[in-house]
């Protein structure tokens, strides 16, 4: 039998699990610290695979997607965009997003990780609440990404992120040059992202792409370093349509000049077709 | 023998101190639940989505402009009687509409609540996404870029006093423009000197409907101008986010002072009756060149 003191000490005991049933609603002392905001640490301009140069990225292209791309570099040469959508401020899309041209933030909740990126139109969803793919939503350039956590050294702290993007819309290029992925848009994308054992301000996102633009599945290594400031982050508004001086008519790149008239895009470019006003 | 259960229960109740707290770290049964998909509840009301909700766009909404900025909204209206956008340059500018009027959920809004941060994502027009701090903060004293969504502290309170946080309270400063209110473009003033401040809180007995009590305090009006605005979550367990990608999918161009269609065909269409071509004199200098 139990004397008061020991019932005391139980109902206590029992008051404190209460307690921690509510406070265990979310524990983020089980995820790991990404707070902050994260810029590209690999040096020179985004590309996919930052240990090759952005001119040779050497993507197991198919003929067909290399003579794509040879295209897209040689109209950017005669002062084209070739196939970078993003001049006429579409999205980047996936997996381009994950170059961050512009500062990172990761909100880690129990059931969603959210990517903010104010680039262009580049944040991402990616759910971990354990849901399946879904059926009959619309496409996104982000697409449609799932996640899952996983704590690989049994410490009891999630230490990786594995997620797979699907869902995805075109037209996305790999970077600037307008290195394709395949119009069909099939492509499926998977992340590891986890924090470098040597360094916790590295993120390290092994990305691999599965397209029907390449041969074989394309994986890269990708870095990003968390800014130190004593000062609060400045989290930089990126609007890309305020000022921006292309203009697409009739699947032609045209400028807007200073006076906000139409000029041409390159040498003895054509006016637009005014038909309609006639 | 009696001590010896005594200690136990105590060392029991002592390690369970100790696994309580990194719990700590977020105790997010503190705050209201704000999780979901979140939309405008139309008030039955014609017309745009206004400013405010309770009554119609335009002159219906009797702001209290001053005279100024009321022949502002006069000369928008009329514009858009003759094929124009007027003020409201999200349509064809495809700029953000800021605040205050991105809180009037043109598209679906998420909110995010952590302790330090509340973030809020609403994808129209432009993604856009307000952090709210509520990590006790100054207003920051060095030069701060003026953005559409402007910076914005908040604090949350417990009003009945019964240990949860049950209303945001948020001001917005550092504003840049243009910033329409809606549609009909109901114009801010031009030296964005807006303050906004609102009052975040759901019905009691229906958590899945959220007010949002926002004063406009600006220039361009007599009086602070206050609105009662109502979103309902959507009880869909995994509602679908749309990506609203106004820039590349616009069927509006701006050239010069003019806003043109892209027509079917991607050529240039007028969108008004007599609207003047656009002026190509770059392209005849080229040719003279």
């Amino acid at each position: 039998m139990l004397d008061r003191n020991s019932i005391g000490t139980i109902a206590l005991a029992v008051a404190l699990l209460a307690t921690m049933g509510v406070a265990q609603a979310f524990d983020d002392s089980k995820y790991p610290d990404w707070k902050g905001q994260w810029r590209r640490a690999d040096p020179g301009p985004p590309r996919y695979d930052p240990s090759e140069p952005l001119n040779a990225q050497q993507a197991p292209l198919t003929d067909e997607y290399k003579t794509v791309h040879a295209a897209s570099i040689a109209d950017q040469k005669a002062g084209g965009q070739g196939n970078d959508p993003t001049y006429t401020c579409a999205p980047p899309g996936m997996p381009r997003i994950m170059s961050i041209y512009d500062p990172m933030e990761i909100i880690i909740t129990p059931s969603i990780t959210h990517i903010m990126i104010q680039h262009i139109h580049d944040s991402r969803r990616i759910f971990t609440d354990g849901r399946d793919w879904p059926k009959g939503f619309e496409p996104t350039f982000a697409g449609y990404s799932i996640g899952k956590w996983i704590d690989t050294d049994g410490d009891g702290r999630y230490d990786v992120l594995e997620v797979e993007t699907r869902d995805l819309k075109g037209p996305r290029a790999y970077d600037g040059t307008g290195l394709p992925l395949h119009e069909d848009n099939q492509t499926v994308i998977k992340e590891r992202l986890y924090t470098d054992k040597a360094d916790p301000n590295i993120i390290i996102n092994e990305i691999t792409t599965i397209d029907n633009a390449l041969t074989r599945p394309w994986t890269a290594i990708k870095k990003y370093r968390r800014v130190a400031t004593k000062e609060e982050a400045v989290w930089p508004e990126s609007v890309c349509a305020e000022g921006n001086v292309h203009i697409e008519i009739a699947g032609q790149n045209y400028f807007l000049g200073a006076d906000g008239l139409l000029m041409p895009a390159r040498k003895n470019q054509s006016p637009p077709d005014l038909r309609h006003f006639k | 023998m009696r001590f010896r259960t005594s200690i136990a229960m105590a060392t029991l109740a002592t390690a369970l101190f100790v696994s309580v707290a990194p719990l700590q770290a977020f105790d997010d049964a503190k705050y209201p639940d704000l999780s979901g998909q979140w939309t405008a509840v139309r008030l039955g009301v014609r017309g745009q989505p206004a400013f405010d909700p309770t009554k119609p766009w335009g002159l219906g909404q009797e702001a209290p402009l001053t005279p100024e900025y009321q022949k502002v909204l006069e000369a928008s209206l009329e514009d858009q009687k003759n094929g124009g956008q007027g003020n409201w340059r999200p349509g064809d500018a495809c700029l953000p509409p800021g605040m205050p009027a991105m809180m009037t959920l043109y598209q679906a809004m998420e909110m995010i609540v952590l302790p330090e941060t509340t973030y809020i994502r609403i994808d129209h027009t432009h993604e856009s996404f307000r952090r709210i701090y509520t990590d006790g903060r100054d207003w920051p004293k060095a030069e701060i870029e003026p953005t559409f969504v402007g910076y914005s502290i908040g604090k949350w309170i417990d009003e009945d006093g019964d240990g949860k946080y049950d209303v945001l309270e948020v001001e917005t400063r550092h504003l840049k423009g243009p910033r329409p209110l809606d549609p009909a473009g109901m114009p801010t003033h031009v030296d964005n000197k807006s303050i906004v401040k609102e009052r975040f809180y759901q019905q009691k007995d229906a958590p899945s409907r959220l007010f949002n009590e926002i004063t406009l305090i600006d220039n361009a009006f007599t009086r602070p101008w206050t609105v009662l605005k109502t979103y309902a979550r959507n009880p869909a367990k995994h509602p679908e986010w749309l990506e609203n990608v106004c820039a590349s999918e616009n069927v509006l161009v701006k050239i010069g002072k003019e806003t043109y269609f892209r027509g079917a065909d991607g050529n240039l269409m007028p969108t008004r009756k007599g609207q003047p071509e656009p002026d190509l004199r770059h392209f005849q200098q080229t040719a003279k060149e």
